[in-house]
């Protein structure tokens, strides 16, 4: 057993890497769209492992595209710096807005975070000598001139570096910090966990994250426009990603982009508009009937039956 | 030296053996609105025994706990742990310190194992590597006597729950522990042990202060005792002659008992 989950690992990674020599190019770009929002699904699960519901995804992923594109247009540099400022940025404003908005918990903690992208847009929208303005801005040279195998090898790179963060907060001391947070905050600092020190820590990780991927999709198409790049999708999306592959795993984000992404594409081809529908629907029975996600479910059958197997 | 200077001139004149305490609580108010939970309370903890904090429902004894342990900031008045003022504080420093406590109402991690549940005290307040907070607390499970360190929490005895509250304390590696009414909801052979529990604890060096509504175990393991009611201390010293006292007897049972 110990031997085959590797190797299972392995094909499925190479499997992933050699996707573009195998298929054209319209599904290539799906598989983009795919690992896009997978990486900002694997995001907001990794804030959400804290026990704080954030709403702030598509505020950075936006804010990370604009620094990107503002970056390579005004600044000239190459799009692969755009994106390390992209992801600076992103960093930096969620450092310095975690410090406040971190003392809040639940409810208020959520609305507050779902506010940033609008506040982070009308701002944008009126910055118009650095932004653009409503219009939007445009630059030309962009991530590897619209060779879309690069870009998918980028931005496969980008989500297994997210994929390891993840697995990295979830195997080492981290993994102790964040979920006594999330299961009682009172216990954890009377057990000495600094709970204000890792919140900010993961809230400025998963937003730099967020910041990445939205400067990696900025600078793919070459431009940026407030209303769809601070659009709700970015944030609603990722989390219905997550809840349907299961959360609190990184197996659950990656299960949950892919079985929705590929889902909503297939959909489209045969009723256009009337997926969204069915997507919606799928998300429902989710919910309903798979409350730990797709993820959760299997692991749940294979837990049974391994006791069913110790039992006898 | 400026802090023990403070007591000297303080009117409350009870410290004798002043290098002896290992906490010293001096004039702590704590006000919720209009409600004064802890009022104007001057106690201290000696190093190495078994201190008894009772009182009726309501006297502020779980209050005046989150307080020296941080959950609340005082009103008024002043915490000095170890010789350092830990007044403002926040909890987890505290807790880096050597102060511990267990929850009134046990508050198991529930979505990890019993285990786990006291690694996260040793990894955090006692700054263990992961590897060897696992160990330890595979240790102190057995020490402790938790039968099933790997067990997860759905499926566990009341009794394995506060024993978890306890290990998960030790694993800070205290050296003053507070335990908020562990022997309630035990049956008698339970509490036993729990009482066996708590002494090998203090015979490692551990300083404890214990809260307890079960007076046969106050009798049984305490050195000295303090009253709380109202929020403030009505007696203290040994529990056979507190327990004698007018205004203590009065303050549980009522003016015409």
């Amino acid at each position: 057993m110990k031997i085959i989950k590797p190797i299972l690992l392995l094909i499925v990674l190479a499997a992933a890497v050699m996707l573009p020599l195998l298929t054209e190019a319209y599904f290539i770009s799906v598989a983009i769209t795919i690992l896009t929002f997978m990486t900002l699904a694997l995001s907001w699960d990794m804030m959400l492992r804290t026990g704080q519901l954030s709403f702030g995804t598509a505020g950075f992923f936006g804010l990370g595209g604009y620094a990107g594109i503002i970056a390579a247009a005004d600044l000239g540099v190459d799009p692969i710096t755009g994106i390390i400022i992209g992801g600076l940025v992103a960093g930096v404003v969620s450092l310095v807005l975690g410090m406040a908005i971190l003392r809040l918990r639940g409810l208020y903690f959520a609305i507050t975070t779902m506010a940033l992208a609008s506040v982070f847009m009308v701002i944008i929208r009126n910055l118009h000598k650095i932004s653009g303005g409503p219009s939007g801005k445009v630059v030309l040279s962009t991530l590897f001139n619209y060779d879309s195998n690069k870009v998918y090898w980028f931005m496969l790179g980008v989500a297994l570096i997210t994929i390891v963060i993840s697995e990295v907060f979830q195997r080492t001391r981290i993994h102790f910090a964040i979920d006594s947070i999330r299961a009682d905050e009172t216990v954890a600092k009377s057990h000495g966990v600094n709970i204000y020190k890792y919140l900010i820590f993961v809230f400025v990780v998963t937003s730099v994250i967020q910041g990445v991927v939205g400067a990696t999709y900025a600078l793919q198409y070459g431009f940026v426009f407030p209303e769809s790049s601070f659009s709700a999708h970015y944030l609603l999306l990722p989390i219905a990603m997550a809840l349907v592959g299961g959360i609190y795993s990184t197996i659950g984000s990656v299960i949950g982009a892919i079985i929705l992404g590929l889902s909503s594409e297939y959909l489209k081809l045969i009723m256009p508009y009337g997926h969204l529908i069915i997507y919606g629907v799928i998300i429902v029975v989710v919910v309903l009937f798979l409350p730990n996600g797709v993820y959760g479910a299997i692991k749940d059958v294979l837990g049974f039956r391994k006791r069913r197997l110790e039992e006898r | 030296m400026a802090q023990s200077k403070m007591f000297l001139v303080s009117e409350n004149a009870v410290w004798r053996n002043d290098n002896m305490s290992i906490l010293k609580v001096e004039k702590v108010t704590k006000r919720f609105g209009g409600l004064v939970a802890v009022d104007d309370v001057t106690m201290e903890i000696r190093q190495g025994e078994i201190l008894g904090l009772i009182g009726p429902n309501g006297a502020g004894k779980t209050t005046l706990t989150n307080v020296i342990s941080g959950l609340h900031t005082v009103s008024e008045g002043r915490i000095f742990f170890d010789g350092t003022d830990i007044t403002f504080l926040p909890t987890h420093k505290r807790c880096h310190l050597g102060i511990a406590r267990t929850f009134q109402i046990a508050r198991p991690l529930k979505n990890l194992t019993v285990a786990e549940n006291v690694m996260v005290g040793g990894l955090f307040g006692n700054g263990e590597k992961l590897k060897d907070g696992r160990k330890s607390a595979i240790k102190l499970c057995e020490t402790i006597g938790l039968a099933k360190p790997n067990e997860v929490l759905d499926k566990i005895t009341v009794l394995d729950i506060k024993k978890i509250e306890i290990a998960r304390a030790m694993a800070t590696k205290p050296k003053l522990l507070f335990l908020d009414e562990v022997m309630s909801g035990l049956n008698m052979d339970e509490t036993r042990e729990m009482i066996d529990t708590v002494r090998k604890i203090r015979d490692t060096g551990v300083t404890i202060c214990i809260i307890e509504h079960v007076m046969s175990v106050i009798r049984e393991i305490t050195e000295r005792v303090i009253v709380l009611d109202r929020g403030a201390i009505i007696a203290e010293g040994p529990y056979s002659e507190v327990s004698q006292q007018h205004n203590v007897i009065t303050a549980y049972l009522g003016e015409d008992a």
